[in-house]
C-alpha cells in the first residue's frame, strides 16, 4: 500500500478549531437566540416600567436558574431520543424527601442535599432501567412512573408541606450573591459549565451522544447502549432533584403542589428550553448553552408580558405557541441534516 | 413497441454522481436485464423511473408519452408496476387484501366487499399459477409465494411494464424456475419486464436484452443479449474481463486458531457451526441472502445467545455476551454491511466515528478525554487508509461512500483488533476504493490479523479469501479451498449451496 505523501489528505494534528457547517448551524441557533434575548430585553426595558428594577432582575434571574435546571434535566434524556414526563414528579419527590429529612429526621442541610439529589438519580434509574429492560418507549414508561412517584409521595406525606425547614434553606433562596444575582442562577450556570465539559470531554458523555444519534451503530462499536441510556435517565433524575431543591429554597418550604398536579407544571419549560436552544428531539446532539438561553428567553418574555398585565392564561398559550415554533425549527434542522445525509 | 424509455438521465446526491447520462429502452414482449455491480446505479435508476427520486436532467417516457411521476402511486396508476427487493406486503392481511390494497373500497368510508375482492384477487393468483386461497394470511406463505403475490399486486394495476428488483435473491432454484415460467408467459402476453439480478445464469436464461451500468454510466444501452457472451457482459460490468486475479494463493498458516467455534448453535437459529480463523488468515463466508452469515457475525459478537457448542478465543473457551466484551476483552471487531444504519453515526464527526472504539481506553482516571488525544491515535490510521476529508471534524455524512467505508474500517484498526469480521465491504462504494479495500484486507492479514470476510460478491470472495466456508440455512455446508481459479471455485461453492435442492 502506498504511503501517504505530501498531498496528505489529513494534516497531522489538524486544526481542531475548523468549524463544520453543522457546527455553524448550531452556533447560528444559539446566536439567534442571544440576539432575540437582547432585543426583547431592550424593548421591555424601554417600554415597561419596573422591568429593570433590581427586584425584577433578581427574581427573573432566579427563575431562569430554576427553569434552566428543569430544561437541562429533560435535555439529558432527550439526548437518547427519549423523554421523561416524570421530571416534575422526581423533582417534587426529591424536594419532599429533602424536607422530611431535615424537618422530621433532623438531618443537617449539607447531608440532606446530597441524599435528596441521589434519591432523584435513583428514581431516574428506575425509569431508565424499565425503559431499557422493557424496550417500551420512554413516553409510556415515564407517564406511568410520573403517576406512581407522585401518588406514592402524596400517600406518604398525606399531601402536607414541610414548612419548618432550617432557616438557612430559605435564606439561601433569598440570598443575593452579587447585587441582583441569586445563587440559584449561579448554580444553574455552574451545572451548565459542568455539562459542557461532560458532553465534550467525558467518555460517558460522548457515549450518550453516540447512543442517542444511532443506538445500533453505537452498540456495534462496543458501547453498552443499555447502560448508557440508564445513565441518561439517572442524570435526568439528578438534575430534576437539584431543580426541586432550588424551588424548595425559593419557597422556603417543601410543598407537594410546587410543580402542580403530578409535577406537570414543569413539562412546558422542560421541553421549551432545550428545544428552543437547539437540542435535537431525535437525539444525538445537545446544546447546553442553548438550554440556558432558552430558559432565559422564556422568562424574559413571561415577565415582560406579566408586567404588561397580560393574563396568566394568555402567557401559557403564548408559551405553547413558542414550543410549537421551536419544534418546527427542530423539524427544519432535521430535514436539513437529512438532506445532507447526516441522519 | 417501446414501452418504457429512459433518455439521458443524470442524478447527483451530495458527494456522489449516482447517474450520468443514462439511457435504456424497454420494449413490450421482452425481458430486459438491468445489470451492474453494487453501487453502479441500478437502484437509483429504478427510483427515478418510479418517481421516488427526481432526475436532475433527462426524461422518462411511458408508451411514448413523457412522464414525471411524483411518487410510486402515480407510477403504479400510470401502468408501471415495481416489485422491490424487500417485501412490501402487510403480512397480517390476507393475500386478496394485499393484492388490492389500494382499492379496497371506493371511498374511505365505504365497506369492503370481501366476496368480490377475493374473486378479483383469485383471477390474478390463477394467472400466476399460485394455488393459494386469497383469504390466506400473507405471513403463512413461503417467501417465493410472497414474491408472486407482489407480482400479482403489480399486475393487478394493469401494469404493462413490470420492474423486478432481484426477484430471485431469496428463492430456491426450483422456485426461480416457476417464476421464470410465469415471466415468460407475461412476456408473451406483451408485458415489458425489467429484471435486475446478480446471477448471470438467470439473466442469460430469461432475458433477451440488456442494459449494463457501471459507475453510474451506460456500459451498454439495451443491447441484444443473444450477441453477447457471458464474458462480454462481465467485462462491461466490471470494466475488464472476468476478474483476472493477480494475487497468488497465500501460503497456508498453521498458527493456532484465533477464533474457533465447535458445534456452535445460536439463538438466531444457527446449528452445528464449526469453524476456525487463524491469525493472518482470510476466511470467506459465502452464502445467498438469508443464509445466516451476518447473523452469525452478530452471534459471535454476543448479540444472540449461544445455546450450544463452544466458542474459543486463542484456545480458551469464552462466553461473549456483548459487543463491548468482544471488543475490549477479545479484540474482535465487526464492519457492518449496513454502513449508514449500523456502521457509522452519520451526524457525528469523522473523529468521533473513528475514535468511538477507543474512548474507554484513552480516558483518564476521571473518565475525561480530549480530541487531541483521540486524534493522535485515529489520525495515523485515517492517513494510512487515505481517508479524504477536509478535517477530522467534518461531519461524516458529508463524505463519499468510499471514504465513509474507510472510516468504518479505520475505527477497528485504531482499536487494534486481532480478529476483524468484515461484512459486505464493497456495498455502495466505487471500484477504486473496492480494490483498495481488498489490498488493505490482505495487508492486515499479512500483519497477522485474523479476517472473517462475508460477501455475496463471488469475484470479490475468490479474489480475497484464502478458503471459503459456504453457508446455507444457518448451517455451514462445506468448505472450498480457494486457488483463485474462478470457474471451478464458484462451481464448487454453488454446488454446496444447491446440494439440498438436489437431494
Amino acid at each position: 500500500m502506498a504511503h501517504a505523501g505530501a498531498d496528505n489528505p489529513i494534516p497531522p494534528g489538524s486544526a481542531p478549531r475548523r468549524m463544520s457547517s453543522g457546527m455553524r448551524l448550531l452556533l447560528g441557533n444559539e446566536f439567534g437566540l442571544a440576539v432575540l434575548i437582547l432585543l426583547t430585553v431592550a424593548v421591555f426595558a424601554l417600554t415597561l416600567d419596573g422591568f429593570t428594577s433590581p427586584f425584577s432582575i433578581y427574581t427573573i434571574g432566579r427563575q431562569i436558574g430554576i427553569d434552566t435546571m428543569i430544561g437541562l434535566a429533560m435535555m439529558a434524556v432527550i439526548v437518547t431520543g427519549g423523554l421523561d414526563l416524570s421530571v416534575g414528579a422526581i423533582g417534587v419527590c426529591s424536594a419532599m424527601l429533602f424536607g422530611w429529612l431535615m424537618q422530621v429526621m433532623g438531618v443537617p442541610v449539607p447531608v440532606a442535599v446530597p441524599v435528596a439529589v441521589l434519591f432523584g438519580a435513583s428514581l431516574g434509574f428506575v425509569n431508565g432501567f424499565t425503559v431499557v429492560m422493557s424496550g417500551v418507549h420512554s413516553f409510556i414508561i415515564t407517564l406511568a412512573s410520573m403517576s406512581i412517584f407522585f401518588g406514592v409521595m402524596i400517600f406518604l406525606t398525606r399531601a402536607a408541606a414541610f414548612n419548618g425547614l432550617p432557616p438557612q434553606v430559605q435564606a439561601f433562596g433569598k440570598m443575593r450573591v452579587l447585587p441582583g444575582i441569586s445563587p440559584l442562577l449561579l448554580i444553574a450556570v455552574a451545572v451548565c459549565a459542568a455539562l459542557v465539559v461532560f458532553y465534550r470531554y467525558s467518555t460517558l458523555g460522548r457515549q450518550m451522544l453516540a447512543a442517542g444519534a444511532n443506538a445500533r451503530a453505537a452498540e456495534l462499536s462496543g458501547i453498552r447502549t443499555g447502560r448508557v441510556i440508564v445513565a441518561c435517565h439517572m442524570l435526568t433524575g439528578l438534575l430534576a432533584a437539584i431543580a426541586g431543591l432550588m424551588v424548595t429554597a425559593r419557597t422556603g418550604a417543601a410543598v407537594p403542589s410546587m410543580a402542580g398536579q403530578l409535577g406537570q407544571d414543569w413539562l412546558l419549560p422542560a421541553f421549551l428550553a432545550p428545544v428552543l436552544g437547539g437540542t435535537l428531539l431525535s437525539g444525538g446532539r445537545v446544546s447546553v448553552i442553548g438550554t440556558l438561553l432558552g430558559a432565559t428567553f422564556i422568562n424574559i418574555m413571561t415577565s415582560g408580558l406579566l408586567l404588561m398585565r397580560v393574563g396568566e392564561f394568555w402567557i401559557l398559550a403564548f408559551l405553547g405557541v413558542m414550543l410549537l415554533i421551536a419544534v418546527l425549527a427542530d423539524r427544519t434542522r432535521q430535514v436539513f441534516l437529512t438532506s445532507r445525509g447526516m441522519i | 413497441m417501446t414501452a418504457l424509455q429512459v433518455s439521458h438521465v443524470s442524478k447527483s446526491f451530495p458527494g456522489v454522481r449516482a447517474l450520468q447520462d443514462v439511457s435504456m429502452t424497454m420494449t413490450a414482449g421482452s425481458v430486459h436485464a438491468l445489470l451492474g455491480e453494487n453501487g453502479a446505479g441500478k437502484s437509483t435508476l429504478i427510483k427515478i423511473v418510479t418517481g421516488i427520486c427526481k432526475p436532475d436532467s433527462g426524461t422518462v417516457s411511458l408508451n411514448g408519452a413523457a412522464v414525471r411521476f411524483a411518487n410510486p402511486r402515480q407510477a403504479a396508476a400510470g401502468g408501471l408496476g415495481v416489485v422491490h427487493q424487500e417485501r412490501n406486503l402487510v403480512t397480517r392481511f390476507s393475500v386478496g387484501e394485499n393484492i388490492l390494497l389500494d382499492r379496497l373500497g371506493k371511498r374511505a368510508l365505504s365497506l369492503v366487499d370481501y366476496t368480490s375482492l377475493h374473486r378479483e384477487a383469485e383471477k390474478w393468483l390463477k394467472l400466476l399459477d399460485l394455488d393459494v386461497d386469497p383469504r390466506t394470511i400473507v405471513s403463512r406463505l413461503s417467501v417465493a409465494q410472497m414474491q408472486l403475490v407482489e407480482i400479482g399486486k403489480a399486475l393487478s394495476l394493469q401494469s404493462r411494464v413490470l420492474l423486478l428488483d432481484e426477484p430471485t435473491a431469496s428463492l430456491t432454484p426450483n422456485e426461480s424456475t416457476v417464476l421464470f415460467r410465469i415471466l415468460r408467459r407475461l412476456r408473451d402476453d406483451g408485458v415489458a419486464i425489467g429484471f435486475v439480478s446478480h446471477k448471470l445464469e438467470e439473466v442469460f436464461d430469461i432475458c433477451d436484452r440488456v442494459t449494463v451500468l457501471r459507475d453510474g454510466r451506460n456500459a451498454c444501452d439495451s443491447a441484444g443479449l443473444s450477441q453477447l457472451s457471458r464474458d462480454d457482459v462481465v467485462r462491461m460490468m466490471i470494466g475488464r474481463a472476468e476478474r483476472i486475479t493477480t494475487r497468488a494463493p497465500r501460503p497456508k498458516t498453521d498458527a493456532a486458531p484465533y477464533l474457533e467455534l465447535r458445534g456452535y448453535a445460536s439463538g438466531a437459529g444457527h446449528r452445528d457451526i464449526s469453524l476456525t480463523v487463524r491469525p493472518g488468515e482470510i476466511v470467506g463466508l459465502y452464502g445467498l441472502v438469508g443464509a445466516g452469515r451476518s447473523e452469525l457475525a452478530r452471534a459471535i459478537l454476543g448479540l444472540s445467545k449461544q445455546i450450544a457448542g463452544e466458542v474459543r478465543v486463542l484456545g480458551r473457551a469464552v462466553h461473549i455476551s456483548s459487543v463491548a466484551q468482544a471488543l475490549h476483552d477479545h479484540g474482535i471487531g465487526y464492519v457492518s454491511e449496513d454502513r449508514k444504519a449500523e456502521g457509522l453515526i452519520l451526524m457525528h464527526s469523522v473523529l468521533a466515528n473513528g475514535g468511538i472504539t477507543i474512548w474507554r481506553k484513552l480516558a483518564n482516571a476521571l473518565g475525561l478525554l480530549r480530541d487531541t488525544t483521540i486524534a493522535a491515535r485515529v489520525g495515523p490510521v485515517l492517513r494510512r487508509l487515505e481517508v479524504k476529508t477536509p478535517s477530522v471534524h467534518q461531519i461524516i455524512g458529508n463524505l463519499s461512500g468510499g471514504n465513509q467505508q474507510k472510516v468504518s474500517v479505520a475505527k477497528w484498526l485504531a482499536a487494534g483488533v486481532r480478529l476483524l469480521i468484515i461484512d459486505e465491504p464493497s456495498v455502495g462504494i466505487d471500484i477504486k476504493t473496492k480494490a483498495y479495500l481488498h489490498d488493505l484486507i490482505h495487508e492486515l492479514a499479512e500483519q497477522g490479523t485474523a479476517i472473517l470476510l462475508i460477501t455475496s460478491d463471488m469475484p470479490e470472495m475468490i479474489d480475497v479469501a484464502d478458503r471459503i466456508l459456504v453457508m446455507d440455512g444457518y448451517r455451514i455446508k462445506g468448505e472450498v479451498e480457494n486457488d483463485r481459479s474462478y470457474d471451478p471455485v464458484s462451481r464448487a461453492i454453488m454446488g454446496l449451496i444447491h446440494e439440498k435442492a438436489a437431494a
